[in-house]
């Protein structure tokens, strides 16, 4: 327990972003719990683009593909793309309990523009309907079927990077965990963006910001007790569910980790960055002054917003040219 | 909750899109975000791009939020106020008018932090903060109600019109409520006409005294159309200098012997031009229907020549 850990007011909300969350107030509850699940389920569709939107005037082809009865993948691509390019598999956010492929694949198709590479998103099964381990084993199954099929996709197997944003960020984590420890499939890097990792939900930042910004420790704990039920917080959960619960992070991809300042998952996420290093591994780690939890789609247009995307793309750069 | 992620793009302008503004600047304001924050609100806000061209500073920020080099000059026909414009043909809707309003108050705060404000423009401010609104009350003497004036150019006052001044009059109001006397007096001033041959009617307007005439101004914005009764009107003023005064006397006096001697002309010399105007005008004035017409075609013809925010 932490919670005897001293700590000041909330860190100020950057300006431009707090702007947007001004404007947003009703639509968006810092506090989530699983009777308003049917209610945001519902409605969060209304803000992604469409497929036609998606697909920028033929800058993207899209394509679904089935993987099993209960995985499917949405493979974006530019055409004319020369094969073997470099792959991002992609999981979408949601706490773990909301979201299809199609939610923040808008900026993964940014990456595929810009740096010439292929998308795949993963159509995993949520909880509570689906508790642990449907979800990360619907993610791994699917980042296996991408590889089998890396060929036909297009995409060069060693240059294929797990990438995914809050739920999305934790899922990558864990299946990039899950392939050390199979021994299967290569990962040649985990973007992790603002990644949803420890069930414990006990850090400090999870106090400080509580009932603040988005997604504060009301809602995580919706997310985590609707995919682990009573086992949530205990001694028996896996790191495949929670991966801040790993003991050995040693022998993983390089990973890229971003968070906000001001957001409930702050410290789990500068945490596991720091314990990727004291294992011996490479990490590189940004935390976005005054970012509440999803700031960079929340308010585009903001400075740090800019800055967090671009940060993205030069690490992705990087990588790929490896 | 990546994906409840909305967008400012989608800013309706009909479902509270001036709440939405306001919310928008006055966070920025409470947050201390610098001109270029404050540009790009405008910018994405509105859709398109914004720049900021004033002594000192040339800021320019895309739809998307980029900041681009300032090109060329500005085109005197995009919507602006302050040194702040919207990149995009005019005239400006509601939102921008909006957008514009409190961007362009920000900017000054930013750029004047230590301007002492005056006492009546602090009055008049309806996002003051009440005690700062009851200071300036005080410092400027007010009783308990008073009434904000609106003047052509933007300026207001507080109590009664200076003469000579074409002026919108608000309602007498307790002290507190003068922002919502200003922009009542915004409304009365756009009712206004200077007085003269090209433009009669009266220098001075009450709010109050204009009953159900104000729904007409919320008709009448820079784009509507003008109806054809306001055509015909504006054709007969071209066919003679004496036109619109004449009929502007006849629609306002009690009588036809009464309008002559508002203008001064014999009864039969009215009579006559009447004959004429009628012609042109395509219906009677002599009749009670025909001059309500007539009223109404010559209030809107001042609103449409005050379309703009005044």
């Amino acid at each position: 327990m932490t919670t005897g850990t001293p700590y000041g007011p909330p860190p100020p909300f950057d300006p431009e972003a707090a702007a947007v969350l001004e404007v947003l107030a009703a639509r968006v509850p810092p506090a989530i719990t699983g009777d308003m699940l049917p209610l945001l389920r519902n409605g969060s569709g209304a803000g992604l683009p469409s497929d036609d939107e998606l697909c920028r005037d033929g800058l993207i082809e899209l394509a679904d593909h089935r993987v099993s009865d209960d995985v499917s993948v949405v493979v974006g691509r530019p055409p004319n793309l020369r094969a073997p390019a470099p792959g991002i598999y992609y999981i979408h956010g949601g706490g773990m309990i909301m979201g299809t492929n199609r939610v923040g694949l808008d900026q993964a198709l940014d990456w595929a523009v810009e740096l010439g590479l292929v998308v795949v998103s993963v159509e995993y099964r949520l909880a509570p309907e689906h508790p642990h381990p449907a979800p990360v084993e619907d993610c791994f199954a699917g980042l296996l079927w991408t590889v089998e099929h890396a060929g036909e996709l297009g995409i060069d197997p060693a240059r294929l990077v797990v990438a995914g944003g809050s739920a999305g960020g934790g899922l990558s984590a864990a299946v990039t965990l899950m392939a050390r420890d199979r021994g299967r499939p290569l990962v040649a890097g985990q973007l992790l963006m603002e990644p949803m990792l420890d069930d414990r939900n006990e850090s400090p930042s999870t106090h400080q910001m509580r009932g603040l910004g988005v997604w504060d420790r009301t809602s995580n704990e919706t997310g985590w007790t609707a995919l682990l039920g009573a086992a949530r917080g205990g001694p028996d959960v896996s790191p495949y569910a929670a991966p801040a619960r790993a003991e050995d992070l040693s022998g993983l991809p390089p990973a890229y980790i971003d968070v906000g300042s001001a957001e409930s998952f702050r410290d789990e996420d500068v945490e596991y960055a720091r314990r990727i290093w004291l294992a011996g591994g490479s990490a590189e780690l940004h935390v976005w002054p005054g970012g509440y939890h999803g700031f960079d789609m929340f308010a585009p247009h903001a400075v740090i917003s800019q800055d967090a995307k671009a940060a993205r793309l030069r690490w992705l750069r990087r990588i790929h040219a490896e | 909750m990546r994906e409840l992620a909305g967008r400012l793009a989608a800013l309706d302008p009909e479902a509270g899109a001036a709440v939405k503004v306001i919310a928008y600047f006055d966070r920025l304001v409470d947050g201390r975000a610098g001109l270029e924050a404050l540009v790009r609100g405008a910018a994405t806000l509105a859709g398109c791009p914004a720049r900021l061209d004033v002594p000192g500073h040339r800021i320019r920020v895309s739809a998307d939020g980029r900041r681009s080099d300032v090109d060329g000059e500005a085109d005197p026909g995009w919507p602006a106020e302050g040194g702040l414009w919207l990149e995009r043909p005019g005239p400006r809707t509601a939102v921008d008018a909006m957008i514009l309003e409190r961007a362009a108050a920000a900017i000054r705060l930013v750029l004047e932090p230590d301007r002492v404000r005056e006492p009546v423009e602090v009055v008049l401010d309806a996002t003051a903060a009440p005690d700062a609104r009851g200071k300036a009350a005080r410092r400027l003497g007010l009783s308990l109600t008073s009434r904000a004036i609106a003047y052509p150019g933007g300026s207001a006052g507080v109590g009664a019109p200076a003469s000579h001044r074409r002026a919108g009059v608000g309602p007498a109001v307790p002290v507190l409520d003068l922002p919502a006397s200003l922009a009542a007096a915004k409304v009365a001033l756009r009712f206004t006409a200077e007085g003269t041959h090209d433009d009669p009617g009266p220098r001075v307007v009450r709010a109050e005294e204009l009953g159900g005439l104000t729904v007409l101004a919320d008709a009448v914005g820079p784009a509507t159309e003008p109806v054809p009764d306001v055509r015909a009107l504006e054709r007969s003023a071209a066919a003679a200098p004496w036109m619109l005064a004449t009929l502007d006397a006849v629609a306002t006096s009690a009588s036809l012997r009464a309008a002559a001697t508002v203008l001064t002309v014999h009864h039969s010399t009215l009579q006559n031009r009447l004959a004429h105007a009628e012609t042109l005008l395509g219906w009677s004035v002599h009749e009670p229907s025909g001059r309500l017409r007539l009223q109404l075609a010559l209030v809107l013809r001042r609103l449409h020549r005050r379309s703009a925010t005044a």
